[in-house]
């Protein structure tokens, strides 16, 4: 119960703190912009499709769908007059108008035919979008023929049409979603999705600058003379420590949790259960951090001392711990990273994020952080017994 | 005389090679304000530490309230209350915020905490500035504040480190007035100065730390006395009588 009273007061007086308590609120809200100024929306293509649909009938609607279907498209659609005169302001580039009677000429097997209107060159991304479009088209078009054929084949065999659509719609489900040919990205020299890889790293890096945070808070106590006081309560050493690693626990996750959600609003690089996991190990590794500042506190004896000591720690877990680089796991820098603390971190984050992981597939390196936890605030309590004895 | 409700019995302590505590023994009697003089760099603040449980002799026993504060530091701390020579607050709290903090930790529920903080601020003429932070406050509020949070939980013995150094005199004032109005409710005070006129104005009993040794103690009329004329001696004279006149910082 006194530990809550500490850590209450320790939230207290860092709430008074004006200053410090804007720095750290701004801190992940920068990091993002920034995170977003240097690689936002540029790693995929985006763009926006204007058509014109005058059919509004079955087909036309199955193009748009599956033209909004396509990554990184954006279907508008205008009306006629609206298109034309979008395009003669150069509004717009490129408009595709889908012809008044295309599903019913599809229907009865005519052959029937788009229309892209554009001006000029169309641009870069008209020309990226029309490319699209006939991909999507040529598709439709191969879809079209294998029905149409299977039709012919079956006709006298009585079977409806609605039967042959069913199953033909079946089979081109199935062969859109596992294809023959399949086509995988490598990406060389960059990472194709930037945030989801980089962002961990920030999150651990930031996590770890909380080190030296708590480092300070015992020395400011001695400073304050507080601590001496305290030492003469019936609050025991023991208590005084599970005060401070609350407080500073929540310190370093109330951080870490306004840049996930800054991360999930602007870069979108969480489901609902990725971001729930996600702030699991960024809880159990604040938890960790916390605890490591905790031993730095105890035996420092000043505030400069804390800061020293808390800064190469860092520095060395971001060295080993594959912060801002991937460690290939055969290499012999692999097993020493296993020593940095954030190592497990981005391991976790990493599984989960791109590896499609549950939390039961990084099980050990909660476990390792967990572990760090509880031996960490033994140790700092055991530490801080020894060293202030002497003082 | 009442029976005695501390006793120290040859406390050593040393600083690497340094002995700052070297061989102090002294018994304090149940309501007793017992005094510890001393020019700067005697001791005192160290033996007040040992006493306090926060620092550990190096030999020696100390006996507080019949509990071993080696072996039994958690019962002796739920008896003492310590007034620090060094202010030890929180500048960022009010007046009030830190009584309650500092209550709560001695084991008193909200309640409690808050009432005794109400009593012991208006015992300090503090009760207006309640709710003001403590930043704010001149050095003289700061002082009766770090007095305050000493009395919070209602220690039986209260040990007072120069808790006067450096204050107007009306601070001072309303401080001895408070310590004596302790003295009557039955409180044991432990409390050191190397201002004369105070101890000699509060103290039952003084003992005359130098070099990390008791070099006198007794009663301030008998110290006096020991210079032959005790209506004219002061402790003043008492004092650079014993500890020689050469500059202390
Ligand atoms: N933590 C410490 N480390 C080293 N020396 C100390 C420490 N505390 C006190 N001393 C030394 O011990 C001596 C006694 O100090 P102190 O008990 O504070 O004296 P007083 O309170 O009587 O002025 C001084 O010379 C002081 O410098
Ligand atoms: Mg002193």
């Amino acid at each position: 119960m006194r530990a809550i009273y500490i850590a209450l007061n320790e939230v207290r007086l860092y709430l008074r703190d004006k200053g410090d308590l804007a720095f750290s609120l701004l801190l992940p809200i920068v990091t993002v912009a920034l995170v977003y100024a240097a690689f936002g929306g540029e790693t995929r293509f985006e763009g926006d499709a204007y058509v014109v649909d005058e059919d509004n009938g079955l087909y036309s609607n199955i193009l748009i769908d599956q033209l909004e279907a396509v990554d990184g498209v954006d279907v508008e659609l205008l009306t006629a007059s609206e298109a034309d005169a979008k395009l003669d302001n150069s509004d717009v580039l490129l408009v595709l108008f889908i012809p008044e009677n295309f599903s019913e000429d599809l229907k009865s097997g005519e052959p029937t035919h788009l229309l892209f209107k554009q001006r000029g060159n169309a641009g870069d991304e008209g020309q990226i979008v029309r490319s699209i479009i006939q991909g999507v088209v040529s598709e439709i078009n191969k879809e079209f023929t294998v029905r149409s054929q299977v039709a012919e084949i079956v006709q006298d065999r009585g079977i409806t049409q609605d039967q042959i659509e069913n199953n033909v719609q079946e089979l081109l489900a199935e062969e859109r979603a596992r294809p023959l040919v399949g086509v995988n990205e490598e990406v060389l020299g960059g990472s194709s999705d930037f945030e989801t890889q980089f962002l961990p790293g920030i999150v651990t890096m930031y996590v770890l600058f909380a080190v030296s945070m708590t480092a300070r808070i015992i020395v400011e106590e001695r400073r304050n003379g507080t601590l001496e006081r305290l030492l003469s309560t019936r609050l025991s050493v023991g208590q005084l420590f599970l005060g401070k690693f609350l407080a500073n626990m929540s310190r370093g996750f109330v951080q870490t949790l306004i840049l996930l959600v800054l991360s999930y609003i602007v870069f979108q690089m969480f489901t609902p259960l990725t971001f729930l996991q996600s702030l699991v190990i960024a809880l159990l590794f604040t938890a960790a951090v916390s605890a490591i500042g905790l031993i730095i506190a105890s035996i420092a004896h000043s505030e400069e001392g804390a800061s020293w000591i808390a800064v190469v720690f860092s520095v060395i877990c971001f060295m080993f711990g594959g912060t801002f680089f991937q460690v290939a796991k055969d290499s012999a820098f692999y097993s020493i990273s296993r020593i940095s603390i954030n190592t497990y971190a981005n391991d976790a984050f990493d599984t989960i994020l791109t590896g499609g992981g549950s939390l039961a597939n990084v099980s050990t390196d909660l476990l390792v952080l967990v572990g760090v936890t509880v031996v960490g605030l033994m140790i700092s309590r055991y530490l801080f017994r020894i060293v202030a004895g002497g003082k | 005389m009442a029976e005695d409700f501390l006793v120290a019995t040859d406390l050593h302590k040393s600083f690497h090679d340094f002995k700052a505590v070297n061989g102090v023994s002294f018994s304090i009697a149940k309501g007793e304000i017992f005094g510890l003089l001393g020019p700067n760099g005697a001791g005192k603040t160290t033996t007040i530490r040992m006493l306090s449980t926060v620092l550990e002799a190096d030999s020696g026993e100390i006996i507080i309230g019949g509990h071993s504060v080696r072996k039994k530091a958690e019962s002796v701390r739920a008896l003492i209350g310590v007034c620090p020579q060094e202010l030890a607050l929180y500048e960022d709290l009010s007046a009030m915020e830190n009584l309650i903090f500092f209550g709560r930790m001695d084991g008193l529920n909200t309640r409690d905490a808050r009432a005794q903080a109400e009593e012991y601020l208006k015992l300090m003429g503090l009760q207006d500035r309640a709710k003001g932070r403590v930043a704010k406050f001149s050095g003289g509020m700061k002082r009766r504040i770090n007095l305050a949070i000493a009395l919070m939980g209602n220690p039986q013995l209260v040990f007072m480190d120069e808790p006067t150094v450096g204050i107007d005199p009306q601070s001072r004032n309303r401080i001895y007035e408070t310590i004596e109005g302790l003295q009557s409710k039955g409180m044991t005070i432990l409390y050191t100065t190397h201002y004369m006129e105070e101890a000699d104005r509060l103290c039952d009993r003084i003992a005359i730390m130098d070099g990390g040794k008791i070099i006198a103690m007794d009663t301030p009329r008998a110290l006096k006395a020991q210079l032959g004329d005790s209506e004219k001696a002061t402790l003043e004279d008492v004092f650079l009588n014993l500890t020689g006149r050469s500059l202390r910082d």
